[in-house]
């Protein structure tokens, strides 16, 4: 047995019952939030192609643009995944870390989820999903795709006789998704407009 | 026991992004900035906010035209079409002049929000002095092969270079109408290759879809519009 996500480190939850047996999931284990994944990056993509883009929508007082509240959104985001990172290896023992490391790693996820959302939403809002350069298509392609993994985290988690391994890959997968993500729109617009808010 | 806390955290974002969505469906265009911003400028002055009187021409008086006699120098000036792009020297928007004769037409755009279409006389010595709404105005002189000057766009000058462009770099402009929509595209192709290009729905600006300069096929909404190379 590998790994098992769900002993902390210390205190915190204990291993659930039968987590360190290696029984044999149920297929709906992993075809749920499989399908579910699909169907949310799926969908998300058919929203953006779909529907006109509208071009506009609200902005945030004290930047000058959408595109600088995105850029610095996202930044957040990256910086949280970052921590993600971090954290998952001390809940996974393989760095050392406090006793709250899981608390950690759950906080800075949903605060990078959360607020990797209003980025989205004007992406498909205001943009729609486009392809006309190789960045834009790559950042419309797995910005649909993050969320989608990210649903398919998030059911993983639910699910307590995974092999071990399952949720480290698809965890890592998000993270290298949104540092895609953020590397097409974020950084680019940094470097491209400045480092400006 | 099946944790729940993930569930939550989904459920919030969903919520979130339906939160959003009905914020921006139910704003309209009020506030919205996104047609507006424009991050590459140091501090952008509103386009909306100065509605101009209208400038006077732009070509030089009788009297100054007629004192540069054609004979007194050979006219710098390429007989027939030519066409120039290049960028600002901030870096923050493209320019593009095409010129045919004594007549040029240049556009500014940063790819983004702010454009402007200008026209203008081009005198024989090279110098031109164009113009375009909300007192947009361009300074330049052609020389060497290339358009150096000034451009004002939004009360913001800026200096500029925009060297000969051979096609299929140039300016190129699409106006159509889609299912109802005005369209309105504007494109500059760099000598590089790279485009600056904005496209207006109905007046709501935004970044262009790539342009294919061969053939001027532009993709938009499911279908396809045609851009054409500007020429005064």
């Amino acid at each position: 047995m590998s790994v098992d996500p769900n002993a902390a480190t210390q205190g915190g939850f204990g291993p659930p019952p039968g987590a360190g047996e290696h029984r044999r999931p149920h297929p709906a284990r992993y075809l749920v939030p499989a399908l579910v994944a699909s169907a949310v990056a799926v969908g998300l993509g058919v929203y953006g192609k779909s529907h006109d883009p509208a071009g506009t929508a609200f902005n945030l007082a004290g930047f000058s643009s959408t595109s600088a509240v995105k850029a610095w959104l996202g930044t957040t985001a990256f910086a949280f995944a970052l921590l993600q990172i971090v954290s998952a290896l001390m809940v996974y023992g393989r760095l050392p870390g406090p006793s709250w490391a899981s608390v950690l790693h759950r906080w800075s996820g949903r605060i990078a989820f959360l607020v990797s959302v209003p980025v989205a939403v004007h992406c498909l809002y205001a943009l729609g999903y486009q392809t006309y350069s190789t960045r834009v298509m790559w950042h419309s392609l797995l910005g649909c795709f993050f969320f989608g993994a990210f649903s398919a985290k998030m059911l993983l988690l639910r699910s307590e006789k995974l092999p071990g391994w399952l949720l480290p890959v698809v965890g890592g997968l998000v993270f290298v998704v949104l540092t895609v993500v953020w590397w097409t729109s974020a950084l680019w617009f940094f470097r491209t407009f400045g480092v400006t808010t | 026991m099946k944790r729940s806390g993930p569930l939550y955290t989904l459920l919030g974002g969903l919520l979130l992004a339906l939160f959003m969505l009905s914020l921006n469906a139910t704003t309209g265009e009020g506030n919205s900035s996104y047609g507006n911003d424009s991050p590459g400028a140091a501090s952008p002055a509103p386009s909306s906010a100065k509605p101009t009187g209208s400038t006077p021409a732009p070509t030089k008086s009788p009297s100054e035209r007629a004192s540069e006699s054609p004979s007194q120098s050979p006219s710098k000036r390429p007989a027939g079409k030519s066409e120039y792009a290049g960028r600002t020297a901030d870096d923050a928007a493209a320019v593009s002049v095409s010129i045919r004769d004594d007549k040029a037409i240049a556009y500014y755009c940063n790819g983004r929000d702010a454009e402007s279409w200008l026209k203008g006389d081009v005198e024989d010595d090279g110098s031109m002095r164009l113009t375009g709404k909300n007192g947009a105005k361009l300074d330049a002189t052609l020389a060497d092969n290339a358009v150096r000057g000034k451009v004002e766009i939004n009360e913001q000058p800026r200096d500029f270079t925009a060297a000969r462009a051979k096609k299929p770099s140039g300016l190129y402009r699409a106006t159509t109408e889609v299912r109802g929509a005005e369209i309105d595209g504007g494109w500059i192709v760099l000598p590089d290759g790279r485009q600056v290009g904005i496209l207006k729905a109905d007046g709501k600006p935004r970044p262009a879809p790539r342009l294919d300069p061969e053939t001027g096929a532009v993709p938009y909404d499911g279908g396809e519009l045609t851009a054409r190379p500007v020429v005064p």
